[in-house]
């Protein structure tokens, strides 16, 4: 009987979330994702329910703002910028090739 | 040392207008509370800023109306005040400075309240022990050997241990109420839009909601007047306009009170029962109706609460890319950027949390939880709301044990969904929910929980200041630096 998520299915786990991990770490994972996910799959046992979503619990029916811009400096925004030119944000350049 | 800040606030007042103290007083009172104690309650302390604000406030005539003027506040460090650091406890924002401020902290600054600094909690607010902060864990002041409960957890170490008479904190499935049990002081989660989360850094938008944690029920509704306002930057905010003491001290007779059987069932230690027992005899001997109900799909919160929380997570914390704002890795690619810097800058629980979220909401998976989650969520929802078209409240224990050891249980990756097992209902259904102590077990407090219908809140403060002056609970730490 499983006890544990492969390696495989971790490593995949970790591109979807933007993350990397040491073979350690991975370890670790196969066990405690494995204790997550066995939890939450017991949803799928649940069945009596109505079909109507609940996206939040939020009951207002206007949901648009003033036509205003938020006053905030190009300077201030900046300031937490790791890696700027100037005014500007800083990205580095990837060019992809068609395969 | 001076010891206004034991004193009530109406007290406090009495001196500001009398001009026998001013508010400088108050807020060296505060530091020195921060640097006797040694309770790492604090990210950030504000020494420089709330100095200045202080002696600024001088100039001013105390207002007569405003019980607020000049008193120092704390605020949970996912609240966005200007100019100082927001870290959210983790190492991918520790030098990430607010650039604006929270529309709760502009109404708190309008009430010329002073705010002393920034308080510690869980990394970006997932878990319940305060243990997963980048910053250390902030110390129970009943017990230092205990947590103090999470996430919230420096905000009610700051008030319980009297730095500050008020904090605020943020709840997602119990970060006000469960700190406020393990440390003896009275939390609010107030119904969803009734304060808004503007300025608060989210975790999972769909519960998330920023309340007030204070000495007692007078003070805390005192802060909710003030902090709850629609803010058309947060779309979710509504219009409110009430006075939340209203119905402080008035008689409680014939209130209808529901208890969820799942509430007092055996996931509830005996002694906790024990305690919520006294109360409900306290209750029936002054006239209120008690009676126990099952609700449909209660026991079904904590599967409800993973997902939606973990899935919600792993989105808004995508944001978090190495390019913006906060930590930076060196690479030599956009995806190694990415995955390098959320690696280093994350820790173990929020990275384990925004991976099953991850999965959660890929493909498929999508509608197999997340979907299948909000369907049985919108049952859970109308389950309480029957409950409430027959009761006024419904109260039971806010958690099922005192607080516990440090460092005994931050390994088992579910054990933190479980502590908040009796209060994540009220942030499924977006109603509002409070806890206050309700008596000590073992040397320490324990909470118990008063959850009402949207809106309800002002009936919560009624039952709670009835229990509050019937139990007349010595809730003073004493000399912690002892």
């Amino acid at each position: 009987m499983k006890d544990k998520l492969t390696k495989e299915e971790v490593l995949h786990v970790l591109d979807l979330a933007r993350l990397n991990a040491s073979d350690s770490e991975i370890e670790k994972y196969q066990v405690e994702l494995y204790k997550m996910i066995k939890e939450i799959d017991k949803i799928k046992d649940l069945h009596d329910f109505d079909e109507e979503l609940m996206i939040a619990p939020w009951e207002n029916s206007s949901c648009l703002r003033n036509n205003e811009q938020v006053k905030l400096e190009n300077k201030d925004i900046l300031k937490n910028v790791p890696n700027k030119k100037g005014n500007f944000v800083s990205v580095l350049v990837e060019v992809l090739k068609d395969e | 040392m001076s010891k206004y800040l034991d004193l009530s606030i109406e007290s406090i007042h009495e001196l500001l207008l009398d001009k026998k103290i001013k508010p400088i007083d108050l807020v060296n009172e505060s530091f020195e509370r921060i640097n006797n104690n040694k309770l790492n309650a604090f990210i950030t302390i504000d020494y420089e800023g709330a100095r200045k604000m202080a002696i600024e406030l001088e100039k001013e005539e105390v207002e007569k109306d405003n019980l607020l003027f000049g008193l120092p506040i704390a605020i949970k460090d996912n609240i966005m005040v200007q100019d100082l650091k927001c870290t959210c406890a983790s190492h991918i924002l520790e030098n990430f400075i607010s650039v604006y401020d929270a529309s709760v902290v502009e109404l708190i600054k309008e009430k010329k309240m002073i705010i002393i600094g920034k308080t510690n909690m869980d990394e970006f607010a997932m878990g319940s022990t305060s243990e997963t902060s980048y910053f250390g864990v902030p110390i129970n002041p009943w017990n230092k050997n205990k947590v103090p409960g999470g996430s919230s957890g420096g905000s009610a170490v700051c008030v319980a241990s009297r730095i500050t008479p008020f904090a605020l904190g943020s709840d997602t499935g119990g970060s006000i109420r469960q700190p406020s049990s393990f440390t003896g002081i009275v939390g609010m989660k107030p119904t969803y839009g009734r304060v808004s989360r503007f300025g608060l850094v989210a975790f999972a938008s769909s519960l998330d909601q920023i309340g007030p944690m204070t000495r007692n029920v007078y003070e805390n509704a005192l802060l909710l007047n003030i902090i709850s306002k629609k803010d058309e930057k947060d779309l979710t905010s509504f219009e409110t306009n009430e006075d939340f003491t209203r119905l402080i001290n008035k008689d409680i007779k014939g209130l209808k009170i529901a208890i969820p059987n799942y509430f007092v069932s055996d996931i509830v230690e005996s002694k906790v029962l024990d305690k919520l027992n006294e109360i409900i005899l306290l209750l029936k001997n002054k006239g209120c109706i008690v009676e126990y109900v099952d609700i449909n799909h209660i026991d079904k919160a904590v599967i409800l609460y993973q997902i939606i929380a973990m899935g919600e997570a792993s989105s808004n914390l995508a944001r978090y890319d190495g390019i913006r704002y906060g930590l930076k890795e060196n690479a030599s690619s956009l995806e190694e950027l990415y995955k390098k810097t959320r690696s280093l800058g994350f820790g173990t629980e929020v990275k384990r949390r925004i991976m099953v979220g991850s999965y959660i909401l890929s493909g498929e998976n999508a509608n197999i939880y997340y979907n299948k989650a909000m369907q049985i969520r919108d049952d859970l929802k109308k389950s309480f709301e029957n409950i409430f078209k027959d009761y006024d409240l419904i109260i039971g224990p806010t958690s099922s044990r005192v607080a516990y050891d440090l460092n005994k249980e931050n390994t088992d990756p579910l054990k933190c969904f479980l502590d908040d097992i009796l209060v994540m209902h009220a942030n499924m259904g977006g109603f509002p929910s409070m806890s206050l102590p309700m008596g000590f077990i073992d040397n320490l407090p324990i909470g118990m929980q008063i959850m009402g219908n949207r809106l309800d809140e002002a009936r919560m403060y009624q039952l709670a200041s009835f229990i509050e002056k019937e139990l007349n609970l010595n809730l003073e730490v004493g000399d912690i630096n002892e």
